[in-house]
């Protein structure tokens, strides 16, 4: 059975590869649109209708459009995060625990009044909570790489600890908790401490730039550099890789702690940038959603960029419809949520399926010297 | 009515794969109360048929008849029901059941509840009538080896299976066991069982079989009774083909210098079991090493512990004066081609240019101040394209595209290319058309005339008697035999191949 | 800490861990099996809701009951169709069905507005009156809704199921071994099929459990907060055992109560680290279980029949 189907768009350079692997996603995404258009219908509204109006909720107006890259900055850093374990073959889910860790961190320098101009009193907080991330994503990392231990499981579990955590520290007595609030929530950032805000009106903060800059870096560290290129021999062939010199073991928890850290930065950035204060579950799932980015997106960070962007879209969008249209409020989790898995369902299991079939060694249907060559063996 | 005395008929069975014709009208039958003994190397179809016979995948045409009556095999449930058992050589056990649940997997059964306590005692009975004897309540994953085999063996008696085929069922045990193995078979075939007996050691094939078919190339060569074999001619009807392969003309080198040496080596397999025992070898720069065998016998171990892919758990390897303890970073060493080259020589979703410089990756020319250098990459691939004639339109396609032996000129490409002072090459002509395997032993030629120490790996008994300065014989991780290339014969080499060696066999 | 605390604590400890152990008889089997159903919380979620609804509109807890199957049989039987047909990542798409599920209670719930007002009927308590008040056992036992006693009783029936009956043997086997279950002929697609399926009805049957057990409502938002992992994790450190792994959901469930309690009151131990605990034991102990290969061995890989 003959392996590849003809790729479609091979000769259009950085889009090539984006496309081979994007035409599958985009049917899934498709009939997730058409599945939350038919529940809309169902509800009563023209879906027609309701789309129109998250089109506009998104981008409408400059104003709307800077909500949209105000929810893409946690979706663009998680999931080039995710991204990059993908392509090294590792699941890093736990971007919402993280998320909370580089919050904490950032907190920890932020809150504090420590008289340092603002571009220093920032950065601090940012790479602060970008280590204290790391060291979160030091434990799945170490039990996967160097004990074989599922690293979704613990990544997980650690996500609920780092809730647990992260409530501890913002509720009173503790240091970093605000006095006398109704709700749990750190004491506020110092104006030092606080991202700009980009645009007046809004809420934009340089998050969104932040990101796409970082989904660049990687892809060119990715495509450009020994480190990607072991990473995504990693990814594909870990036999090839150990034979040809990789540390397999310190690759795969470096890949992990990498993106931790940009789970961190994303936190940090959301309290910095956005609310300027550690509330007690704060995340509310834009961990797990930057994990169905990089999915969708098949681990490549141009692709991460088109797929945050899009489920940024959504949501912001999904405020408008629901304002002007009365589509329930929750049904942009559900449209991503479907769309998500009628790409998985569609398309990504393909590409699992060959590679695992071309690792087989198949030594009795090959023939002795003088039968044909054997094809690409399924 | 005449009495059928044909447990077994398979007529013309013929099955084809993409380009590979694994069974070429083979016809074959077992009488009742026989042990057919079925000989054949990897690769000459056997295990296709006997598959095809389990209902394991289907014939393109013949057909097969049990007791005279034709039978449609479609699944194992219908192989099982017309009275076939197979054992396979590689296990097919659930480790963490026990024995008694293993054998009745799969049985279907009208009482929703496990009912063991008939199972146990019938399971009992049997391995008393064949001295065959497990614990029926231990898990499958505690038990020796010679005993996994024989819940293999009782899992098909418990089915009544009037045909049972053993594939190379000795390959595990110790010689006791195989005595005991044997003794059971007798039983079987003294019940008016028929016995399919396939098995690369010829000692047993002679003591226990009543009748011998050989299988070479997909083709049957011929079924002759056990009586009237003999050894000599067993190896030569398995192993013997027309000759194509001409010995190649070569300069001869003296005063070679010890290149490769391995001391008391033993390294042991995936399972745990010692692959290569307390194994000695010395390879000379300049030098073809052959090592002739049926494939299992220890090849990959052999290679793999010498790259340093696998720790031997006993022993020194050193290359050059070098000790080996993990795999080189210096390609200019040792060049591996391995005997899978789609799981460990390639990376198939990569391009050609990058599968060449796997292992330069972090080198100049191709990265210059932390950057890959895609102009030098492609370069290199280019010059590698025609040097060795690789045949792709271009270095960007992914390796995956291309024909098996175009792939197999990569891997060689990058291996050999930095000249190294050890080559291993491992069944590197495994899957290649004619052409694709002329242009192989020209380059290990060429890699021995300039005085490289090569490592050549083949189950293919013609082209290590073509290609090798000197060859070893590999049966059971020991070395039967060291012989002349230019001197050694098809026969002493076939015998050795199957256990029968200078020294004592096993 | 008083006698009346214990005794009310061990009383919460039934009420909590019993939703627990009803979504683990599901999922016990589907891991058994090989498959690791993700999405029990976002099935969870939707039982939790469904039995809240049915008993709001019926006024019948039957009728809750029968519809949370039917709705645990439809999400059970789509996982089963992505991970076993499609052979998909069983992480994602266990975590987008909770993200499905969650934006969908949320959206349906707000559709039920006057149900938030009032409580609907739950489980009833099957014990005669008198029982209630007999010192320590009668509000730790007999003062619980009918759903804990079945919760306490279905570990054993899952256990003489899996180890006992020759269906059990055969979900064993495929969750070692498919290659060697498929060629003795068992269909191990069918089987999967059946334990994730299962999976899915026991997952809303859970949460239903939870709603309708005691409190009789519904909040949108969190009410089952995690729980659905915690129950996969305690099947973890169960060792995938139906009966140990009910252990196991006691202690959670009695980590969950006390840390209720603890919230209320002065401790030395901040409540969040019993929260916590749950995990922290999950991690720990599966580094332990991979070490000594107690890890199913196909667990969460798809199954590709053409591997035989």
């Amino acid at each position: 059975m003959r392996v590849q189907k003809k790729p479609k768009f091979i000769r259009v350079p950085f889009i090539g590869e984006l496309a081979l692997s994007g035409v599958r996603p985009i049917i899934g995404i498709l009939l997730g649109i058409i599945a939350g258009g038919v529940l809309i219908a169902l509800s009563g509204i023209n879906p027609f209708k309701a789309y129109g109006a998250m089109l506009q909720g998104a981008f409408g107006s400059l104003q709307s459009f800077s909500n949209v890259l105000v929810r893409s900055s946690p979706l663009l850093l998680g999931g080039v995060g995710v991204a990059l374990g993908i392509k090294a073959g590792v699941w890093n889910t736990g971007i919402e625990g993280y998320m909370y860790l580089g919050a904490i961190g950032a907190a920890v320098v932020g809150i504090p009044a420590l008289n340092l101009p603002p571009v220093l009193h920032i950065a601090l907080a940012l790479i602060v909570g970008m280590l204290f991330a790391a060291a979160w994503g030091l434990i799945p990392g170490f039990l996967r790489a160097y004990r074989g231990v599922n690293e979704v499981t613990t990544t997980i579990m650690l996500n609920y600890v780092a809730i647990f955590l992260t409530s501890w520290l913002v509720s009173e007595p503790q240091p970093l908790a605000e006095i006398d609030s109704f709700y749990p929530m750190s004491k506020l950032f110092q104006e030092s401490a606080q991202l700009p805000i980009l645009m007046k009106g809004t809420s934009l903060h340089p998050g969104a730039f932040i990101g796409l800059a970082v989904c660049i870096l990687f892809y060119f560290i990715l495509r450009y550099t020994p480190f990607g290129f072991q990473t995504r021999m990693l990814g594909i062939n870990p036999n090839a890789a150990r034979y040809s010199g990789v540390n397999t073991k310190q690759k795969i928890m470096l890949i992990i702690m990498i993106g931790a850290m940009m789970g961190g930065l994303a936190g940090a950035i959301e309290v910095t940038g956005l609310k300027r204060r550690v509330y007690m579950d704060f995340v509310t799932g834009v961990g797990y959603e930057s994990v169905a980015v990089a999915l969708v997106a098949g681990g490549n960070p141009l692709a991460v960029i088109a797929a945050a962007l899009f489920f940024s879209a959504l949501k912001a969008g999904g405020a408008t419809m629901s304002i002007q249209t009365g589509v329930g409020a929750p049904m942009t989790s559900v449209i991503i949520a479907l769309c998500v898995l009628f790409v998985i369902g569609v398309g990504i299991s393909e590409r699992r399926r060959l590679s695992k079939a071309v690792d087989k060694d198949e030594p009795d249907k090959v023939g002795a010297a003088g039968s044909k060559e054997d094809p690409n063996v399924i | 009515m005449e009495r059928n005395e044909f447990a077994l008929q398979m007529q013309n069975v013929t099955k084809r794969f993409p380009g590979v014709l694994a069974n070429d009208r083979i016809s074959l039958d077992c009488k009742k109360g026989e042990v057919l003994g079925l000989l054949g190397e990897n690769g000459a179809g056997k295990t296709t048929l006997m598959n095809i016979l389990y209902g394991l995948c289907q014939p393109d045409s013949g057909q097969i008849l049990v007791d005279g009556q034709e039978a449609q095999i479609t699944s194992p449930l219908k192989a099982i029901q017309y009275g076939i058992g197979m054992v396979h050589q590689h296990f097919k056990l659930v480790d963490s059941l026990t024995a008694l649940e293993n054998i009745i997997l799969g049985i279907p059964s009208k009482k929703p509840l496990l009912d063991l306590a008939p199972a146990r005692a019938r399971l009992l009975k049997l391995c008393e009538e064949y001295e065959l004897f497990v614990d029926p309540d231990t898990n499958v994953w505690r038990l020796p080896v010679g005993q996994q085999q024989w819940v293999e063996i009782l899992k098909a008696l418990y089915r009544n299976a009037k045909i049972l085929v053993l594939d190379e069922p000795t390959s595990v045990l110790t010689p006791a066991e195989s005595d005991q193995l044997c003794r059971a078979v007798r039983r079987l075939t003294d019940e008016g069982r028929s016995v399919i007996f396939i098995s690369h050691k010829l000692r047993e094939v002679m003591e226990i079989t009543q009748r011998v078919t050989i299988i070479r190339d997909g083709k049957l060569i011929g079924t002759i009774p056990t009586k009237e074999a003999t050894q000599k001619k067993l190896a030569q009807m398995m192993v013997g083909r027309p000759v194509t392969l001409v010995r190649k003309p070569r300069p001869v080198i003296d005063k070679k210098e010890p290149i490769l040496v391995m001391k008391d080596v033993t390294v042991n397999d995936d399972r745990g079991i010692p692959a290569l025992k307390n194994f000695n070898l010395t390879i000379h720069a300049g030098e073809i090493l052959g090592v002739a065998g049926v494939d299992g016998n220890g090849q990959r171990e052999l290679a793999e512990c010498i790259v340093g892919l696998r720790k031997p758990s006993s022993g020194t390897i050193t290359v050059r004066g070098q000790q080996i303890t993990n795999v080189t970073a210096d390609p200019s060493f040792i060049g591996f081609i391995p005997e899978d080259r789609q799981k460990t020589g390639l990376v198939l979703d990569f391009n050609v240019s990058e599968n060449l410089i796997i292992k330069d990756c972090k080198r100049a020319p191709y990265v210059k101040k932390g950057i890959l250098q895609y102009p030098a990459i492609k370069k290199h691939a280019r010059s590698m394209i025609k040097k060795f004639n690789i045949k792709t339109p271009s270095g960007d396609v992914k390796a995956r595209t291309l024909s098996g032996g175009n792939q197999q000129k990569v891997v060689i490409a990058r291996e050999l290319n930095p000249e190294p002072v050890l080559d291993i090459a491992s069944q590197p002509t495994r899957g290649l058309d004619m052409g694709a395997v002329v242009s192989v032993h020209d380059t290990l030629l060429d890699e021995r005339n300039r005085g490289a120490a090569v490592l050549f790996i083949s189950a293919e008994l013609q082209e290590v008697m073509a290609l090798s300065d000197r060859i070893i014989v590999l049966f059971r991780g020991e070395i039967m035999g060291d012989l002349d290339g230019g001197t050694a014969d098809v026969s002493t080499i076939g015998e050795m191949m199957l256990g029968q060696g200078s020294e004592v066999g096993a | 800490m008083s006698f009346d605390m214990i005794v009310d604590w061990l009383q919460a400890t039934l009420r909590w861990s019993a939703p627990l152990i009803i979504v683990s008889t599901g999922e016990v089997l589907s891991e058994r099996s090989g498959i690791i159903n993700m999405g029990i919380e976002g099935i969870m979620l939707s039982g939790a809701l469904c039995g809240v609804a049915i008993s709001f509109l019926t006024g019948s807890v039957l009728a809750s009951v029968l519809v949370t199957i039917v709705l645990g049989i439809i999400m059970g039987a789509a996982v089963a169709f992505l991970t076993v047909s499609r052979r998909t990542n069983q992480v994602v798409t266990g975590l987008m069905l909770n993200l499905l599920a969650l934006g969908g209670t949320n959206l349906l719930f707000g559709l039920l507005s006057e149900s938030r007002q009032t409580r609907v009927t739950t489980f009833p308590v099957l014990f005669p009156e008198a029982w209630h008040n007999i010192p320590v056992v009668g509000p730790v036992l007999f003062q619980q809704p009918v759903s804990t006693l079945i919760a306490l009783i279905l570990p054993i029936c899952l256990s003489i199921v899996l180890y006992k009956t020759n269906w059990g043997l055969n979900v064993r086997a495929i969750g070692d071994n498919p290659q060697s279950a498929a060629t003795a002929g068992i269909s191990v697609k069918k089987i999967k099929y059946q334990t994730v399926i299962l999976s899915g009805i026991f997952a809303a049957l859970g949460g239903c459990a939870l709603t309708l057990g005691e409190v009789g409502y519904f909040a949108s938002g969190g009410m089952t907060a995690g729980r659905g992992f915690i129950v996969l994790a305690a099947i973890v450190v169960g060792g995938w055992d139906p009966i140990r792994t009910a252990l196991a959901c006691l202690v959670f469930g009695a980590a969950d109560a006390a840390q209720l309690r603890l919230q209320t009151m002065e401790s030395i131990i901040p409540y969040q680290f019993f929260q916590m605990l749950p995990y922290v034991i999950t991690i720990i102990a599966l580094t332990i279980m991979v070490k000594r290969s107690i890890v199913p061995k196909t667990w969460g890989a798809p199954y590709d029949p053409r591997d035989v």
